[in-house]
């Protein structure tokens, strides 16, 4: 008997104690600045390197790139840019290698969708999914000083 | 880019025998050649640096920036790494003649183990005995397989070797043989070993350390499942992870899968 | 006539208390098992085969996916067993963040355990209680790494981020929170007259079966074999701190409830020593070439993880890619006892015993 009212008296203690649950949706759910949501593109710092696709390990993102139509800039400049998030795992690592900071993760989280087409994400949607964008990068492939240059 | 590899590939081989496992000081030279400038990038797929100087790239998307600067830059960058493993190289084989590699300390008992092995075994039983220096010094012994039964016994059961615990058995695929890893240790002692076992690729068979450590039961069907080799005298030896229809062995080297979508 | 006959029951794949999607077929007389199949491979993703085409960095995010209630862990041994392929120096900072990442992690596992356990024995709220306090070591890890699951933290060579402004201090106030919990938890549930008479005695075996069977951790630690990898085979700074192994006596559910309890509190004292003697500043990523390629040879290292042994053995060819991987999973090796314990319980025993192994099946299938 005696452990079951030691038990009974944790349980009403608690009863007293500050409620902890939050109510989402209602109240939206804040995120750490380094959360790993979905991606942010920005097509003009692409220099189309190839290191993000390249370190997908689910190779969820193809990209082509055509030549920069500025006669006189070299270099590529991006065309199409996709990320297909069936199987994107949120994993960090093309913002990692990323030279330019051209892609880096958001902290929006809310992706659920009615059909799997709205699951391919092209270089439109992930340009103008600029809300919440992580300041935090810890990019290693972009050290302070880079001036762009892929490694 | 292509010869620079051919050249660290053909440095001298340092006189390694089979004494040691972890030695490559080939590689070294190998990773350094894969840095063009300081900074810790994480690893791509491929070895190769993500802008070779030859615009001839193999993936189907974009070649990255070239540009005069750059093919300047990786121009230089190659000479002095040319000129590193060249000096690598010389270094290299003058050193070796000059002083052998120190035995390392895990010898006696790797001497031990195979002693009592071939006395208590048979004399042919071990096939080869080294030391694995970058596991921490474990002791490897390669077993022939048909005596693989009565040294997993004399393992477990003779009072100065005592190895009660098997942790872990892998089964590998080498492309011309297989071999199964079995990992033990005393509790006791603390010390551990690691026993190999080759057989071939048509009929891959290893005798069961079932009846010896009750933990070799799941393991071998796994390996069994997953690579395809046969462990008589296994109680139970059915598939486990894939499911009991299924044909092939996923795990081996040359496995084509029936369906590519799954 | 009556008549009795032998039944054949599916404590099917889809089941709220097998931790997962496991199945086993009982053989029932009446309600007494009489034999018990595991039928395992629901959760297998092929882990081993898809590591053979992609680099060490690049495996980090499935070690996540394995145990995914102790990530942590399993992202350390991968990176340990590279590191010590290659035989790199991990900067000091890194190793102390590495570890009391994983002192954390160890906690938050022991709380889904026991949270998890005490809802499949039939109490409601420790559950809530559990999660409760665990929600707060993931936030810890969300605000660290971005993620609250899969963390993909550590690197070859050291870990990802540094700690942000603040965040040890946080760790640094939950350890003395956490430790009043611990206390409440004891007088919530240990003493209870029901769960003792519930565990005490049930799913009982000796040392030597343990060691045969090779379990490890907790499983191995309640008959009194005193074998913790932390202290055994020390790896990363484990040697630097003060900390007691606790052991059973009489190898049953009951022991190994108290054990994993009592380590619980043993990671809290850990944490309290590893965050005092962490150096305030420092590299948190080690002179790691760009490319990671360990050379030609082989290497099996093992840690604790707080379901036992979790052991990575790979085997390089010298290239970027492991030639073969294999990931040595203590809840697999664990789950072997399963069949043997079983014969003659109850079937509301089946749920306690298995519980108290305390499996996560995304291990067991790898």
């Amino acid at each position: 008997m005696k452990g079951l009212l030691k038990g009974l008296g944790v349980t009403f203690k608690s009863m007293t104690a500050k409620k902890v649950t939050t109510s989402y949706p209602d109240v939206p759910f804040v995120m750490p600045d380094r959360f790993r949501g979905i991606q942010h593109f920005e097509p003009d710092k692409c220099i189309v390197c190839n290191q993000c696709a390249r370190v997908c390990p689910t190779e969820c993102i193809t990209l082509t790139g055509k030549a920069n139509p500025d006669p006189e800039k070299k270099g590529k400049v991006i065309d199409t840019y996709d990320i297909n998030f069936e199987i994107c795992i949120l994993c960090d690592l093309c913002t990692e290698v990323c030279p330019t900071e051209a892609i880096v993760m958001t902290n929006n989280f809310e992706l659920a969708s009615y059909s799997r087409d709205e699951l391919f994400k092209d270089r439109e949607w992930l340009d103008n999914n600029n809300r919440n964008v992580r300041q935090d990068n810890n990019n290693i492939g972009a050290p302070a000083a880079a001036k762009g240059g892929a490694k | 880019m292509s010869e620079e590899r051919d050249k660290t590939a053909g440095m001298p081989s340092s006189g390694d025998t089979v004494g040691t496992a972890g030695e490559a000081p080939k590689e070294t030279a190998g990773t350094v050649e894969g840095k063009e400038q300081s900074g810790q990038e994480q690893a791509s797929a491929n070895a190769e640096p993500a802008a070779p100087a030859a615009p001839s790239s193999a993936e189907a998307s974009a070649a990255p920036v070239v540009d005069p600067e750059r093919e300047a830059k990786l121009k230089a960058a190659a000479e002095a790494r040319e000129a590193r493993a060249a000096a690598k190289a010389k270094a290299e084989s003058e050193a070796v003649p000059e002083e052998p590699k120190a035995p390392s300390p895990k010898q006696p008992i790797l001497d031990a183990a195979v002693g009592l092995i071939r006395t208590e075994v048979a004399e042919d039983a071990v096939e080869e005995a080294y030391i694995n220096e970058l596991n921490g010094h474990m002791p490897v012994i390669v077993v022939k397989g048909d005596r693989w039964s009565e040294v997993a016994a004399l393992m477990k059961n003779h009072a100065a070797l005592g190895c009660n615990y098997l942790r872990n058995v892998t089964g590998v695929d080498c492309e011309t043989h297989m071999e199964a890893v079995y990992h033990l240790v005393s509790l006791e002692s603390k010390q551990d070993y690691a026993i190999k076992i080759k057989t071939d690729r048509e009929a891959p068979s290893v005798a069961s350390a079932t009846p010896i450590w009750a933990t070799a039961n799941w393991n071998e069907r796994e390996i069994y499942d997953l690579l395809g080799i046969n462990f008589p005298g296994h109680p139970d030896m059915r598939r486990i992870m894939m499911p009991d229809d299924w044909v092939g062995h996923p795990l081996r080297k040359d496995y084509e899968p029936l369906d590519p979508e799954v | 006539m009556i008549r009795t006959e032998e039944l054949l029951l599916n404590v099917g794949p889809q089941h709220p208390s097998t931790h997962g999607v496991f199945r086993i077929i009982v053989k029932l007389d009446g309600e007494v098992i009489t034999e018990a199949i595991p039928v395992m491979g629901y959760l297998h993703r092929g882990t081993e085969k898809l590591a053979e085409d992609l680099n060490f960095t690049q495996i980090i995010p499935y070690t996540d996916r394995m145990d995914y209630v102790s990530a942590m862990t399993n992202n350390y041994v991968l990176c340990h067993a590279v590191e010590t392929m290659m035989g790199l120096e991990i900067p000091e900072r890194a190793e102390f963040m590495r570890l009391i990442v994983m002192e954390l992690q160890r906690v938050a596992s022991h709380l889904v355990w026991w949270g998890t356990y005490l809802l499949d024995i039939g109490a409601m709220s420790p559950f809530l209680y559990a999660f409760r306090d665990r929600e707060m070591i993931i936030d810890f890890f969300n605000e660290l790494c971005g993620a609250r699951l899969t963390y993909n933290y550590m690197r070859v060579g050291g870990v990802k981020w540094d700690a942000p402004e603040g965040w040890l201090d946080k760790v640094r106030d939950f350890v003395p929170y956490m430790e009043k919990k611990l206390d409440e938890y004891n007088n919530l549930v240990s003493g209870n007259e029901i769960f003792l008479a519930r565990i005490k005695g049930i799913g009982q075996y000796d040392a030597q079966t343990a060691i045969d069977y090779g379990l490890s951790g907790a499983n191995l630690r309640c008959t009194g074999v005193d074998w913790d990898l932390r202290r055994a085979e020390p790896y990363s700074l484990y040697n630097r701190f003060e900390f007691d192994v606790p052991l059973g006596k009489t190898g049953d559910c009951y022991d190994r409830y108290l054990i994993r309890l009592e380590e619980t509190r043993q990671s809290l004292r850990i944490l309290k020593q590893a965050l005092e003697q962490i150096p305030s500043s420092g590299e948190v990523m080690g002179k790691v070439p760009r490319v990671i390629r360990p050379p030609a040879g082989e290497v099996y290292v093992r840690i604790e993880s707080p379901r036992g042994e979790i052991g990575c053995h790979i085997i390089s060819k010298g290239k970027a890619e492991p030639y073969r991987l294999k990931f040595r999973r203590p809840s697999f090796v664990n789950l072997q006892i399963l069949p043997k314990l079983l014969v003659g319980e109850t079937m509301t025993n089946l749920i306690t015993i298995l519980g108290g192994i305390d499996i996560v099946v995304g291990e067991v299938d790898a």
